[in-house]
């Protein structure tokens, strides 16, 4: 077979010239979508390089679109498509304050595609903050940080992974943010970067790193830049990279310990042949999980095709609706950026207004005397919240039966909290989103914000 | 051979795998027809067409297609209004609809296009290739075509698309007259003959009393105070009315109702919103001097004045405002009362004797003589002095003009 990328072609039933009859001998240098049998289906996942990172067999449990909602791999799709769609942005987009805007106006009206892309990119961008909040709820709500049955398992480790890409998700939002050097961009950044200016001691220092100066202007744009095309997305690719390989450690995903536990007890049939059980690179020479649930034949598939299929159905659904909504929702790009000018109100990035929230209503007016909120809500708080995130594995004590499920009846006072806390959150993020109008005084959805002036 | 272990193929992938389907077909229908639908496409084709009924179908191959502009690198402009409005150049389509009409012509011999670009003098957003963003008004673009259209929303007096020669005046500022800005040339009447220097700083000239006008342009709209402006919110209404009655939008203003028509006003705030910092290279420039110099006339009337017997107030400045008539001396603006009769209207006016006012003024002039007219207690008691004789002068003027008149008409006068 000359192009391997066809081979779904083939029927099942056609003899292929060369099947070997000895054992440990590859039929063929190539793999099918479309595995005959447990070699073809192994062989598949060993010489492809895009599927190498996959185990051969995977529970049939991790694959349950009800179990996880394919967040994380929803994420990384998301990933991909930023990455695809940035590349020609690259092309197209010049990183000077003279340039940017009208690079931007140019990739709005004649670049071919130039709008569609521009909003992929975007909408990609706030759906993957969204998406990984949510993998980050769902894995939180199932305890799936928690370490089951398996060997060497350090699943607490790999959510503080996670908690970082989710910080490094969240930063190359905001850097994406400044580069069109808009209003929006211009004044978005100022409120986010004095934030950083409220920390005692060093924060104006702080600033000045961020901003390359004591005002944004080229400095700011080009250190953004390369923070966004380079240093960020090369971060998380290698996160990406490691939050996999320990998953593949870990032994699969929690509820593969949950399918493991309830397995226990009952005796496992012989197992014929365990060449291609290998759900996990082995650590020394036992095997990750124990082999009474992988030699459980009906609990595992192969993951070529039943993974394969379901994660490029969501890799294809994702990059479907993110580019259905794109031709939707236009991309704005308001004035030229004005430092002369702030527009009212002045607002963060909406992943980070409830932030901008909390900073407004810890300020506190006493007389002539006024406690700036900036330290309080933008860094005490995300910074506690961030720290209790990295420490929560260590700090949950529910038993290992509660791995990987839903909603464990040990961890429900600690998911109510979580709940309540995301919660908190979103209104927080609602009120500051949509409430806030001029003076960041509340408006309620049917009052009319006033008229903002225009020049003639 | 050994068997792959059986996993069927859960039920619900295939619905989903079909509606990923459909929803990849869809995604693809709509960004091409998204980046395909654009109304250039067939103004292009209508004007060929029209071309080609005109002047045949090898005249109509020369009319190009896809997207156009004119690139203006030194004001970073690229302009593609030209995308649509094909016929810039075209002789014979003088009459014809937008867009599809002929420039007039004589304008862009002294303006051609390709330096000159459109919306240096059209306003509109050049980068833009569809009408709606191109014209606007639309937010986040403060430029909107300065148009008919745009002239009978502010219900201009007159010349509905006078609002163009704002543009004009960007580069043409330093003129006295500009041909074919009619508004601009009449508001710059105004700025002489109502002594608005004696107050403002206009091109580099003039009194501190006022803000400095000269890039009164730049201001951005949202640093006006709207709060007493009812209507459109933009800089120029709020000029608009601010000529017309400033101190309804500024109660503590000491500018001077002026009592401006509509169309002065207008053409006022036409004027100060042309007065920009605008990056234009200087070969725009219309060879005139970088400045405003008064002309000969004006210099003559005011050396005549400065030498004869009321010298002394044009001088200090108090003439800027004030006419001296027994003394000679004419105020080119006459926002306050003729001093000739200060002696008496001071005391009818405030219930003060001159001394007491000019020792310790009120109103207007306690802003003016505290900031641009600074007199000393001598000076003080020269001015005074100054408007005694004045007074005098004008008392014997009276009395002699009645004189004429009784031996002029003594029947009338009888009776």
């Amino acid at each position: 077979m000359a192009f391997p990328f066809l081979s779904f072609l083939k029927r099942s039933g056609l003899k292929r010239s060369g099947d070997p009859e000895a054992p440990g001998v590859h039929p063929q240098p190539f793999w099918s979508f479309r595995p005959r049998s447990d070699r073809e289906s192994g062989d598949a996942i060993v010489s492809n390089f895009a599927l190498h990172m996959f185990p051969a067999k995977v529970s049939r449990a991790s694959l349950a679109w009800k179990y996880s909602f394919w967040l994380g791999t929803g994420s990384a799709a998301l990933f991909l498509l930023l990455i695809l769609s940035g590349a020609p942005l690259l092309f197209l987009y010049v990183p000077s304050v003279e340039r940017a805007y009208s690079s931007i106006k140019d990739i709005e009206f004649v670049v071919t595609f130039g709008s569609w892309l521009r909003s992929v990119h975007r909408v990609a961008a706030h759906a993957m903050v969204v998406v990984v909040c949510l993998h980050l709820v769902r894995v939180f709500l199932t305890g799936a940080y928690k370490n089951g049955v398996g060997q060497g398992q350090r699943r607490e480790w790999n959510w503080v992974i996670g908690v970082f890409m989710l910080l490094l998700t969240l930063l190359l939002s905001f850097t994406g943010y400044l580069l069109p050097w808009d209003q929006l961009a211009f004044w978005a950044v100022t409120v986010g970067t004095n934030i950083a200016a409220s920390i005692p001691f060093i924060g104006p220092q702080v600033r000045e790193l961020l901003i390359g100066g004591r005002a944004i202007d080229q400095p700011t744009l080009i250190r953004f830049y390369v923070l966004h095309i380079v240093v960020l997305p090369g971060a998380l690719g290698a996160l990406f990279a490691y939050h996999m390989w320990r998953i593949r450690k870990d032994g699969g995903l929690a509820v593969t310990d949950k399918e493991a536990l309830a397995n226990e007890r009952q005796e496992a049939p012989a197992v014929s042949t365990k060449t291609y059980t290998l759900l996990g690179i082995a650590r020394g020479t036992s095997p990750v999980v124990r082999a009474t649930a992988l030699s459980r034949l009906d609990t595992m598939v192969n993951a070529v095709p039943d993974l394969i299929r379901r994660a490029n159905l969501v890799t294809l659904g994702t990059i479907a609706i993110v580019s259905i909504l794109a031709t939707f929702i236009r991309s704005p790009l308001e004035e030229a950026a004005n430092p002369l000018v702030t527009p009212n109100p002045a607002k963060a990035p909406w992943y980070f207004l409830w932030l901008q929230e909390i900073v407004t209503d810890t300020t506190v007016k006493i007389g002539s005397f006024t406690i700036n909120g900036a330290f309080v809500g933008g860094v005490i708080l995300p910074g506690l919240l961030v720290t209790f995130l990295i420490l929560w594995p260590w700090i949950d004590r529910s038993p290992k039966e509660a791995t990987g499920v839903w909603f464990d009846r040990t961890r429900r006072g600690q998911n109510l909290a979580f709940i309540l806390l995301c919660l908190f959150i979103l209104t927080l993020t609602f009120v500051g989103t949509v409430m806030r109008g001029p003076y960041w005084n509340i408006y309620w959805p049917w009052e009319i914000w006033p008229e903002i002036p225009g020049r003639i | 051979m050994e068997k792959r272990t059986n996993s069927p193929y859960p039920r619900i992938d295939r619905p989903v795998l079909a509606i990923v389907g459909v929803l990849l077909v869809i995604s693809t229908v709509l960004f091409a027809r998204n980046d395909r639908e654009h109304e250039w496409r067939w103004y292009q084709t209508e004007f060929k067409r029209l071309v080609a009924e005109k002047y045949g179908q090898d005249k109509a191959k020369t009319v190009p297609s896809g997207l156009q502009q004119i690139w203006i690198p030194s004001m970073a402009k690229a302009d593609r209004c030209v995308t649509c409005h094909q016929a810039l150049g075209w002789k014979g389509f003088e009459t014809a609809d937008e867009p599809f009409r002929t420039h007039p012509q004589d304008i862009l011999k002294s303006h051609p296009p390709e330096t000159f670009g459109c919306t240096s003098c059209h306003g509109g957003q050049g980068w833009a290739i569809d009408a709606g963003p191109a014209h606007g008004p639309i937010e986040h673009w403060n430029e909107p075509l300065l148009g008919k259209q745009l002239g009978s929303e502010y219900s201009l007096v007159d010349d509905k698309a006078a609002l163009m020669q704002m543009n004009c005046n960007v580069c043409h500022r330093y003129e006295r007259e500009t041909k074919g800005a009619e508004a601009i040339n009449r508001a710059k009447q105004l700025v002489n003959e109502k002594g608005c220097r004696g107050c403002h700083v206009v091109n580099g000239r003039g009194g501190t009393i006022g803000p400095d006008l000269t890039y009164v342009g730049d201001k951005e709209a949202e640093q006006y105070e709207y709060g007493r402006l009812s209507g459109q919110k933009t800089s120029f209404a709020w000029h608009v009315a601010h000529f017309k009655d400033p101190r309804a939008l500024v109660t503590e203003t000491v500018m001077p109702n002026f009592n401006f028509s509509s169309k002065d006003a207008q053409s006022l705030a036409m004027l100060a919103l042309s007065w920009k910092k605008s990056p234009v290279p200087a070969a725009f420039i219309p060879g005139v001097p970088l400045s405003e110099p008064q002309t000969e006339q004006e210099k003559a009337d005011e050396e005549r004045m400065k030498t004869g017997p009321g010298g002394w107030f044009v001088k200090t400045g108090c003439f800027v405002c004030h006419s001296i008539s027994a003394l000679g001396v004419k105020s080119p603006a006459q926002i306050g009362p003729d001093l000739s009769t200060a002696v008496e209207d001071v005391q009818s006016r405030f219930g003060r004797t001159l001394d007491d006012f000019l020792r310790e003024p009120t109103g207007t002039m306690a802003v003016v003589l505290s900031r641009q007219i600074i007199l000393s207690p001598e000076e003080k008691a020269v001015a005074i002095g100054k408007l005694r004789e004045a007074y005098a002068e004008h008392e014997k003027q009276k009395a002699s003009a009645a004189k004429a008149d009784k031996s002029a008409a003594p029947v009338a006068a009888r009776h």
